[in-house]
C-alpha cells in the first residue's frame, strides 16, 4: 500500500499533465479542476506516507525498484526516508496551495498548470530518488519549467530592485549583482535563473559521473554505492566539492545566491512559493542524499566550509532584505538568509541540529509559501511591490493582514509554530561545535524580525494611499483555503511535533553515527 | 584473372532493400512522367509507401538476424550497417512527409524532387554498408550527387543557388581529397579493404592518406574545421533538404568513420584518440558559441548541428566499444529531435514564408502545437531530461569518463550550459514575446504526422531507452574485440 501511495504521489501530477493536454483553454474551470484534483491526490497520498512511515524501523521505506537500463547500471529506484518524507509532504502542500493561489490566472491557464505540475512532480521525484541518475534526472527537470513560468507569467522587476538605506543613500547587492547586466526584466531573471541552476547541475553531474567511475560496482544506485564506495582522499574531496557546490547553488548558499532573489521577484506567486518553498531545498536534500550517504568521511572533513559560508548567508541576506524595497525581494532575501540556518544545522553534524535542519526546511517551506502567496495577492490588487508606495492596506484587507502577521510570526520562529521548534533545535544542536555561528544565527533572528516587521508595517499599517483604495481582501474560499491549510499545518506541527520529530530522527541518528564512525552503515538491500 | 560475380539467390536477399528502393524510385519516376496531371502529393505518398516498405524489410532483417557480406566483401550487411540504414530510412520517410506542403511552392520538377530524395537515401544506404575504400568513394559520390541538385532546387532563389554552388565546389574538393587519400593508402598498404589493413606498419603516407580521407568524411558530417559550407548551405537549401542534410549523411558518414578507425586503424588508436579529442572540443565550443549570434533559425540549427556532431565525436575520442554504442544511440536521439525541429521550421515557413527567429515571436499563441513541439525538440537537443537528448549525452559522457577524458568531459558539460542559452532564446521568442501578427497557424496532416513521430521518438528514447541502448550495444558487437581498451590518452 505504501509503495502505491509513493507512486501515486509522484505520478498524480504527471497524470494531471497528460489529462490537461487534452483540455483546451476554452474551459478554464475544467483546467483548474484537473490541476486541483491531481494536486489533491498527491497531497492525500503524501499525507498517507507521512502518517504510516514506520519510525521504529527507520531507513528507506516504500521502496520500488525497476531496472531501467542494465547496460548503464540505472534502476528506477524510489523510496523515502525520514528526510524525504516531510519534504515530499511539504512539496505536496505547496503544490496544492499554489494551484489555488493561481486560480485567477487567465492567460494560457492550461500551459501554466502544466508547467507548474511538472515543476512540482519533478521536485517530489528528487526527494524520492534512490538512484543518482534519477536524482539528477528530476533535478534538471525541475529547473526548466521555471524558465517558462517566470518568463510568461512573471512580472518585470522594474526599477525598485534598487535600495535606499535609512539615510537615503543608494545601495545595492553587490555580490548579488556580480553577474547582473543591469536588466530588470523577467526574461533576464528567468534566463539567469535557468543558466545558473543548469551550471550548478552540470557541476553536480560531473561529481555524479566521478562517483560512478570510481566506484567498484558500476551502478548509479545510492543504496549500493553507499555500501561499496571507497574513494581515496583526493578523489573524494574533488567529488565532494563538485557535489556540494553544484547542489548548494540552488540552496542558495552565499555567494552563489544572486539568481535567487531576482528569480523570486520576477516569478508569479505560485512559482515563487514552490521555488522558495521546495525547489531551494533540493540543494540541501541532494547534498544530504549524495554527500552524506556516499561520502561520509569527506563530509566530516569538509562540512566546515558550509559552516563558514552560512554566516555570510544569514547576515548578508538579512541585511539586504532590510534595505530592499520590493516585497518579493525582501522575502527572497529572507529565504536565502534562512537557508543559512539549514546549512548551519547540517554542518554541525549533530543529531539534534540535523533533525532541526530538516524540520526547518519543512517549516520554512510553509512560512515562506504564505508570505509569497500574500505578496502576490497584494501585487495583484495594487500592481506594485514597492513598499514605500504602499501602506494602510489593513482597512481593505483584514484577512490578508491577519494571515500575513501569522506568516511573519512563523518566519521569525514564534513559539507555537513549527519554525520555533526547528530554530531551537538548530541553535541547541550547533552550540557545542559552532558557538560563533549560533550567536550570528540568534542575531539573524533579530534581523529577521526587523525586516519582516518593517515590511508588515509598510504594507498594511500607516496611511492608505488613495491609489490603492480599490484593493480587495481575499473573500472567496479558493483564495483563503490555501492560506488556511498552510497556517494550519504550521501551527499543528508547532504544537504536536513529536511524530514529525520521530520520523526525521529515525533517519538522522544512523546517518550521524556513521559520519562520526560511531556505528557502521545500516545496510538495506533493495527489495 | 577472370571476373566472377559470386551472387546466389540467398545473397541477393541481403541486397533486397536497396534493390527494392531502386525499383521503387524508377516506378515513381515513371508514374510522374506518364501521369502528367496527377497531384504531386500522391507521388509523395507513393514514395513514402516505398520507404516504409524498405524500413519494414530492414526491421525484418534486424529481427531475423540476416547478416552477411557480398561482392568480395565490398558490400556488408552487419549490425552497424543495419542500424544506420534504419536511421537513414526513417529520416527519409520523415523528410518526405514534411516536404509535401513545401513542394507545393515549386513551379517545376515536383515529382523529380521525391525521386532525388530517394536516390540520395539509396546512396547513403550503400554508404552504411561500405567497408572498403573503393565502395566508400563510389557510394559517397552517389549520395552526394542527389544532394547537389536538391540543395539548388529553388531555381529563383539566389540563396539556394549560392548554397548549391558552395556545396558543389566544396563537395567536389572533398571528393578530390578522398580520391587522393585513397590512392595514398592503397600505395602504402596494397589493399582497399579495411579489415586487411590492420597489420600495416605506420608511415607518413598512411597518415596523410587517412587524414585526407577523414577530411572528406568530416566535410560530410560537418565537424570543425570542415564545417564552413554548413551555415550557408543550410540556410539556402529548401528546408526539407536541409533537414535531410542535417541527419542522414551524418549517419552514413559516421558508419564509415567507425569502420575506418575501429577496424582499419585500430592499432593506431592512441594517435587518433588525440585527434578526436581536439576535434570534438573545437566543434562543440565553436558551434555553440557561434550559434548564440544567429538570427535565422536554420543557421541556428546549422551551428547547433556542428556542436551536436562534436558531441558525437566524444564517443570516437573514447575509442571503445561503449563509445561506439553511445555514438549510435546519440545519433538516434539526434535524428528525432533534429528532424522534429526542422519539421516545425517547415511548418512555420510554409505559412509565414520566413525563417527569421524574430518571426517566431508569440508562436505559442498562434499555434500551441507547433510551439510545444519545438520546445520539446530544442530541449532535447539541449539535453534536458526526460527527453532523448539527455540520455544520449549522459551515455556518451559515461563512455568518456571510463577512458578518463576529463578535459573533454568538462568542455562537454560546459557546452550544455552554453547551448541551453540559445535554445532558450528561441523558447523565449515562442512563449514570452507577443506576436506581431496573431493569426493562428494551421499544420497540415502529413507534417503533423512527421512532428508526432518526432515527439514520440524524443519521449520514448528519453523515458524508456533500454531497448534502444541494447540495440546499439548489439549492433556494435563487431567492435568488441577490435577496439580493446588501450592506455588512456589525452584529457
Amino acid at each position: 500500500m505504501g509503495e502505491w501511495a509513493l507512486l501515486a504521489t509522484l505520478f498524480a501530477p504527471f497524470l494531471g499533465v497528460i489529462v490537461l493536454l487534452f483540455v483546451t483553454n476554452h474551459h478554464p474551470l475544467l483546467v483548474r479542476t484537473v490541476a486541483a484534483v491531481s494536486a489533491g491526490m498527491t497531497l492525500l497520498a503524501s499525507l498517507y506516507l507521512f502518517l504510516v512511515y514506520d519510525t521504529d524501523q527507520g531507513g528507506f521505506q516504500f521502496i520500488t525498484r525497476w531496472v531501467w537500463s542494465e547496460e548503464l547500471g540505472i534502476a528506477f529506484h524510489i523510496g523515502v526516508d525520514g528526510i524525504g518524507t516531510p519534504l515530499v509532504f511539504a512539496s505536496a502542500i505547496l503544490l496544492f496551495a499554489g494551484i489555488f493561489i493561481s486560480w485567477h490566472i487567465h492567460d494560457r491557464a492550461k500551459e501554466f498548470y502544466i508547467f507548474l505540475l511538472i515543476l512540482a512532480a519533478a521536485t517530489i521525484g528528487v526527494f524520492m530518488s534512490l538512484d543518482l541518475f534519477f536524482l539528477y534526472f528530476f533535478y534538471e527537470m525541475s529547473v526548466l519549467p521555471m524558465y517558462v513560468l517566470l518568463g510568461v507569467w512573471g512580472s518585470h522587476t522594474k526599477g525598485y530592485l534598487s535600495m535606499n538605506d535609512p539615510e537615503g543613500r543608494k545601495r545595492r547587492d553587490d555580490v548579488g549583482f556580480l553577474l547582473n547586466f543591469g536588466a530588470n526584466s523577467k526574461e533576464y531573471a528567468a534566463m539567469k535563473l535557468t543558466l545558473f541552476l543548469s551550471a550548478g547541475a552540470v557541476c553536480a553531474l560531473l561529481g555524479i559521473l566521478l562517483i560512478y567511475h570510481f566506484s567498484p560496482v558500476k551502478t548509479f544506485d545510492i543504496l549500493v554505492l553507499r555500501e561499496v564506495a571507497a574513494y581515496d582522499d583526493t578523489v573524494a574531496t574533488i567529488i565532494w566539492l563538485l557535489v556540494f557546490f553544484g547542489f548548494a547553488s540552488i540552496a542558495p548558499i552565499w555567494p552563489l545566491h544572486s539568481w535567487s532573489p531576482v528569480g523570486h521577484a520576477a516569478a508569479p506567486a505560485a512559482t515563487s512559493m514552490l521555488h522558495a518553498g521546495v525547489l531551494m531545498k533540493l540543494g540541501h536534500f541532494s547534498i544530504i542524499r549524495v554527500a552524506y550517504e556516499i561520502l561520509p568521511d569527506a563530509t566530516r572533513e569538509l562540512m566546515p566550509i558550509a559552516a563558514v559560508l552560512c554566516v555570510f548567508s544569514i547576515i548578508y541576506g538579512g541585511c539586504v532584505a532590510y534595505f530592499a524595497r520590493d516585497t518579493k525581494y525582501v522575502i527572497g532575501y529572507s529565504s536565502s538568509s534562512h537557508m543559512g540556518y539549514v546549512f548551519l544545522g547540517m554542518a554541525a553534524l549533530d543529531y539534534i541540529s540535523l533533525t532541526g535542519a530538516v524540520i526547518y526546511m519543512f517549516a520554512h517551506a510553509l512560512a515562506t509559501g504564505m508570505l509569497f502567496a500574500m505578496a502576490g495577492w497584494v501585487y495583484d490588487q495594487t500592481h506594485t511591490r514597492d513598499i514605500p508606495s504602499l501602506g494602510g492596506l489593513v482597512t481593505n484587507m483584514p484577512f490578508v493582514t491577519g494571515a500575513f502577521v501569522i506568516a511573519c510570526m512563523a518566519s521569525v520562529g514564534m513559539p507555537g509554530t513549527v519554525n520555533f521548534i526547528a530554530e531551537v533545535m538548530i541553535i541547541v544542536g550547533s552550540w557545542e561545535r559552532y558557538p560563533f555561528q549560533v550567536v550570528v544565527a540568534v542575531l539573524g533572528i533579530v534581523l529577521t524580525m526587523a525586516y519582516l516587521f518593517k515590511m508588515m508595517r509598510g504594507l498594511f499599517y500607516g496611511r492608505l494611499s488613495p491609489d490603492h483604495a480599490q484593493a480587495r481582501d481575499m473573500t472567496q474560499w479558493v483564495d483563503r483555503m490555501p492560506l488556511l491549510v498552510m497556517i494550519g499545518c504550521s501551527i499543528f506541527f508547532g504544537i504536536f511535533p513529536m511524530h514529525f520529530y520521530h520520523i526525521v530522527r529515525s533517519t538522522v541518528v544512523p546517518m550521524v553515527d556513521r559520519i562520526h564512525q560511531l556505528a557502521p552503515l545500516v545496510t538495506q538491500y533493495p527489495t | 584473372m577472370t571476373f566472377q560475380l559470386p551472387l546466389s539467390g540467398s545473397d541477393l536477399l541481403l541486397l533486397a532493400p536497396e534493390m527494392f528502393l531502386t525499383i521503387w524510385l524508377c516506378v515513381v519516376l515513371a508514374v510522374d512522367v506518364t501521369c502528367k496531371h496527377m497531384d504531386h502529393a500522391r507521388l509523395a505518398y507513393l514514395s513514402v509507401g516505398g520507404i516504409v516498405a524498405t524500413l519494414l524489410m530492414l526491421i525484418g532483417f534486424e529481427y531475423t538476424g540476416v547478416r552477411g557480406a557480398l561482392l568480395h566483401d565490398t558490400f556488408v550487411l552487419d549490425g552497424v550497417a543495419l542500424f544506420f540504414k534504419i536511421v537513414i530510412v526513417v529520416a527519409t520517410a520523415l523528410v518526405l512527409l514534411s516536404s509535401i506542403d513545401y513542394v507545393q511552392s515549386f513551379r517545376l520538377f515536383r515529382g523529380e524532387y521525391y525521386v532525388l530524395i530517394m536516390m540520395s537515401a539509396l546512396g547513403m544506404m550503400f554508404m552504411a554498408s561500405a567497408q572498403d575504400l573503393l565502395s566508400v568513394f563510389v557510394t559517397l559520390e552517389f549520395s552526394t550527387f542527389g544532394f547537389y541538385v536538391l540543395v539548388a532546387y529553388l531555381r529563383d532563389d539566389q540563396k539556394s543557388g549560392e548554397a548549391g554552388l558552395k556545396f558543389f565546389i566544396l563537395g567536389v574538393f572533398a571528393a578530390g581529397l578522398l580520391a587522393y587519400g585513397i590512392s595514398l593508402v592503397y600505395g602504402e598498404t596494397g589493399t582497399l579493404i579495411f579489415s586487411e589493413m590492420t597489420a600495416t606498419p605506420g608511415s607518413y603516407g598512411l597518415a596523410i592518406g587517412f587524414i585526407m580521407i577523414f577530411a572528406a568524411l568530416g566535410f560530410k558530417i560537418g565537424v570543425v574545421p570542415f564545417h564552413s559550407w554548413i551555415p550557408d548551405t543550410y540556410q539556402g537549401a529548401p528546408t526539407p533538404v536541409t533537414a535531410f542534410l542535417s541527419i542522414a549523411p551524418k549517419g552514413a558518414a559516421v558508419a564509415i568513420i567507425l569502420r575506418m578507425f575501429y577496424v582499419a586503424l585500430a592499432t593506431f588508436k592512441p594517435m587518433w584518440v588525440l585527434l578526436f579529442v581536439t576535434i570534438s572540443i573545437v566543434s562543440m565550443t565553436y558551434g555553440n558559441i557561434v550559434a548564440i549570434a544567429q538570427k535565422n533559425i536554420k543557421r541556428l540549427l546549422a551551428y547547433s548541428g556542428i556542436a551536436q556532431i562534436g558531441n558525437v565525436m566524444i564517443g570516437l575520442a573514447a575509442g571503445t566499444k561503449r563509445g561506439s554504442d553511445a555514438m549510435l544511440f546519440y545519433l538516434l536521439t539526434y535524428l528525432f529531435a533534429n528532424m522534429g525541429a526542422f519539421a516545425v521550421v517547415i511548418g512555420v515557413s510554409n505559412q509565414i514564408k520566413s525563417d527569421e527567429i524574430e518571426d517566431y515571436n508569440g508562436l505559442n499563441r498562434r499555434s500551441p502545437f507547433l510551439a510545444a513541439a519545438m520546445l520539446l525538440f530544442l530541449l532535447s537537443l539541449a539535453g534536458v531530461p526526460p527527453l532523448a537528448g539527455f540520455i544520449g549525452k549522459l551515455y556518451i559522457f559515461v563512455a568518456a569518463i571510463e577512458q578518463e577524458l576529463y578535459l573533454l568531459l568538462i568542455v562537454g558539460l560546459v557546452n550544455i550550459v552554453i547551448s541551453m542559452y540559445y535554445y532558450l532564446v528561441v523558447v523565449k521568442k515562442m512563449y514570452i514575446n507577443e506576436p506581431t501578427d496573431p493569426t493562428p497557424l494551421s499544420v497540415s496532416a502529413p507534417l503533423q504526422a512527421a512532428i508526432f513521430v518526432g515527439i514520440a521518438g524524443t519521449l520514448l528514447l528519453g523515458l524508456y531507452p533500454d531497448p534502444f541502448i541494447d540495440w546499439a550495444v548489439a549492433a556494435t558487437l563487431m567492435f568488441s574485440n577490435v577496439a580493446a581498451p588501450a592506455t588512456p590518452v589525452g584529457g
